[in-house]
């Protein structure tokens, strides 16, 4: 079975949903044989946004559900590594119903150990931004990061999706929740518990809530693709400390999930034929006299600005090494570059000093993370011409086989590269 | 990087929730589908298992099979929208700690696409996605006859139950349909259906007597179906399974006809704890459930007979 994964190598929005979407198309299967069945998410949250444009011109941006939604049949599945928010789930699929996608909660599972995502997380995390003021760290004020480190730090008091059809399990870990946080940063602004509760119950019915082994099923039974979110230079340990994401962005958790039930997946690694990134961080190739369009990235009211930049070949090298390898590249937005003055940075310069590549530190070494922060905020990029048409530029940039193209934003614009070299 | 674009406000969700429930119980036919799923496909299934494991050591298997001809009307829509629901009723008053519950449908083997269509077991929600791929046929003779007899021979010889196989407690066999079984069941459709066979046709009380071995075995007639109250139906149903055949005047109820039976046989609830239970949970079937087990009554013994013992006749055995 062809399953594969789609992680992104840069900052986020490089365009994984349209490269699901693709993938799960008619057209997809030209890539692995055989029809994708399920989408399943591995990492992040709700914070996610994933746009999918359909040729007849309707639009979703993909939050939670896999971005293959919009194809029949194609179901989600929410692992254990994904920080589920049941009530953005229930506005999420009211859109898709309205741009022609009904019952799209009938074709959701969600692993029963997934952390909630609650109003209670989202109240703390932006209380917490807001008392950093001009410090902020980029976070979409989802209360992911307060999701992921209550579920670190109260594992078994963490309220997960199979709670919400015990509603006394619940309200009892929901209301501990409330108040360990209120205790912390005082009163929260969120509904009652027990409002909550009724909401997660009905969650719980709409919705098929899964045990460990549903998977292994899933697997067996047709195509899967891992639908990563953000990117591998957002990793919660490899990206630039502190202006990270609280989640493993690279192939590890959809590996773990696979070998679990005794499969393996193609490692595709998607980049913009440009950089982009939302919010503050290092963003060597960054300018903003690009003017590149951008349809469906807006500043976020919690993330700052959204920006973009050149192709940063040093930046990319570093996730494709962290990542552990690609097996393949997909390279997206073509279309953009072959228009505008996009340039290749191949190298950096830092205090005087080339540097061409960017050394991966020992594991979980957050110190050694912020040194490389610093760094790049020293860097200057030093652009050269490689010569060459764009997906040879970046095969040769990073050392991996671009196998997809994308030239517009529908599935009609990609097509598999290797499959039409050889045509032509 | 995210948006946040999704509202999550908790009283539209739940309101969406609530709206959204059900829907995706009728996926497969209404997607237009004309042969069985699939996952749902019985020929070559050596057997299908409830087993125990870490997660549920002390299974319980419960199968609901349904019928799914023409004669059954608008029921089996009903009952596809209605039994994910069964799950929850069975563990919310904790009549069972760890069922299992296989979901399947019946239909005419002389004449159908889907004569048989047989899930897993399941102990969480997956058990909704066999139900949601059941194939709505609609079809049937006009005989008032239709292949239960080859849903009983499926029951007997092919499932393995942990619960009676380790602990000798019966599974919970429940086939709700309006009409008769067919006399024999024929090895050549065994062989059509299910792969391999009994080398010449068997007879139906054998078949049922084997099944009855291992599934304490009912019959539940909704009086919505075209042959409700049809005496010669009810007549040949209670000659095979005794008191085990049940009326029911209202399809709605018939999760908690399950969930109250299944309480009852394990000895966890009298009748009337039962139909307070029922208000409890916010049911509106306590009548209905009320009239129609008010034949039952009484609980099952603890003890299943052991293998190989084997009353012929009635093939209803109780100790």
């Amino acid at each position: 079975m062809n399953h594969v994964i789609v992680v992104d190598l840069g900052y986020g929005d490089a365009g994984k949903g349209t490269v699901v979407d693709w993938l799960c198309s008619p057209l997809g299967s030209s890539f692995g044989g055989e029809p994708v069945r399920t989408v399943v998410r591995f990492n992040g949250g709700g914070q996610a946004g994933h746009n999918v444009l359909t040729a007849d011109g309707r639009h979703h941006t993909f939050a939670q559900f896999g971005s293959g939604t919009f194809w029949p049949g194609v179901r989600t599945f929410l692992s254990r590594f994904m920080l589920v928010d049941p009530l953005a789930l229930a506005a999420e699929a009211a859109h898709l119903a309205a741009v022609g996608v009904p019952g799209a909660l009938g074709r959701l599972a969600v692993d029963a150990d997934a952390p909630l995502t609650t109003p209670y997380h989202r109240a703390a995390n932006r209380a917490r931004e807001l008392a950093r003021g001009r410090d902020r760290h980029g976070s979409c004020g989802m209360g992911i990061g307060e999701t992921a480190s209550y579920a670190l730090g109260f594992p078994a008091d963490a309220p997960r999706a199979g709670d919400c059809a015990a509603p006394r399990v619940l309200a009892r870990k929901l209301r501990l929740l409330r108040d360990r946080l209120g205790d912390e940063l005082g009163p929260l602004d969120a509904p009652p518990v027990a409002d909550l509760c009724e909401a997660y119950r009905a969650f719980a019915t709409a919705v098929a809530v899964v045990d460990s082994g549903y998977l292994a099923g899933v697997l067996r039974r047709g195509r899967v693709v891992f639908e990563g979110a953000q990117g591998v230079l957002l990793d919660e340990w490899r990206g630039f400390h502190p202006y990270t994401t609280w989640s493993t962005t690279t192939f590890a958790n959809a590996e773990t999930l696979l070998a679990e039930a005794g499969f393996s997946g193609m490692r595709l690694g998607v980049v913009r034929s440009y950089l982009t990134r939302h919010g503050p961080g290092p963003f060597v190739t960054e300018d903003p006299t690009l003017e590149l369009p951008e349809p469906h990235n807006r500043r976020g009211d919690w993330q700052g600005a959204f920006r973009v930049g050149h192709f940063d070949a040093v930046a990319l090298r570093y996730a494709v090494s962290v990542a552990g390898g690609v097996d393949a590249l997909a390279v997206t937005h073509l279309d953009t570059v072959a228009r505008r003055p996009v340039r290749v940075c191949d190298r950096y310069l830092v205090d005087g000093r080339r540097v061409e590549r960017l050394d991966p530190g020992p594991e979980r070494d957050l110190d050694y993370q912020s040194r490389l922060t610093g760094m790049l905020l020293r860097a200057r990029p030093s652009y050269s011409d490689l010569g060459g048409d764009w997906p040879g530029v970046i095969e040769a940039a990073l050392g991996a086989p671009v196998a997809l193209l994308s030239r517009g934003p529908t599935a009609a614009g990609k097509r598999a590269a290797l499959l039409s070299r050889r045509a032509a | 990087m995210g948006s946040g674009l999704w509202s999550t406000d908790v009283y539209d969700a739940a309101a969406r929730f609530r709206d959204a429930t059900g829907a995706s119980a009728f996926g497969y036919s209404d997607g237009g589908a004309s042969s069985v799923h699939p996952s749902l496909d019985p020929h070559g299934v050596t057997v299908r298992e409830s087993r125990d494991c870490a997660e549920h050591p002390q299974s319980l298997a419960i199968a609901v099979l349904f019928d799914v001809t023409g004669s059954m009307r608008h029921v089996p829509r009903e009952l596809q929208a209605k039994l994910p629901q069964l799950l929850g009723l069975l563990l919310r008053k904790g009549y069972v700690a760890h069922p299992q519950i296989m979901f399947g449908a019946i239909g005419d083997a002389t004449c159908d696409r889907a004569p048989l269509q047989v899930g897993q077991f399941e102990s969480d929600n997956r058990m909704d996605d066999d139900l949601g791929h059941i194939l709505l046929e609609g079809g049937g003779g006009g005989q008032k006859t239709e292949s239960y007899e080859l849903a009983l021979y499926f029951m007997a010889r092919h499932t393995a139950i942990d619960c009676y196989q380790k602990r000798g407690r019966r599974g919970y066999l429940f086939i709700i349909g309006d009409e008769m079984a067919y006399p024999r069941v024929k090895a050549g459709e065994v062989r059509a259906v299910i792969g391999d066979g009994p080398q010449a046709d068997l007879p139906l009380a054998a078949v049922v007597a084997e099944t009855t071995r291992c599934w304490d075995t009912y019959y539940v007639l909704p009086s919505a179906a075209y042959h409700a109250g049809d005496s010669e139906v009810l007549g040949q149903w209670r000659g095979l399974l005794g008191q085990n055949v049940i009326e029911l005047a209202d399809t709605n109820a018939v999760c908690e006809i399950i969930a109250l039976t299944i309480g009852l046989g394990e000895g966890v609830i009298g009748l009337a704890e039962g139909l307070e239970d029922l208000a409890d949970v916010g049911s509106t079937a306590g009548p209905a459930v009320s009239a129609a087990l008010a034949a039952i009554g009484g609980t099952r013994l603890e003890l299943a007979a052991a293998p190989g013992d084997l009353d012929g006749t009635s093939g209803n055995i109780r100790l």
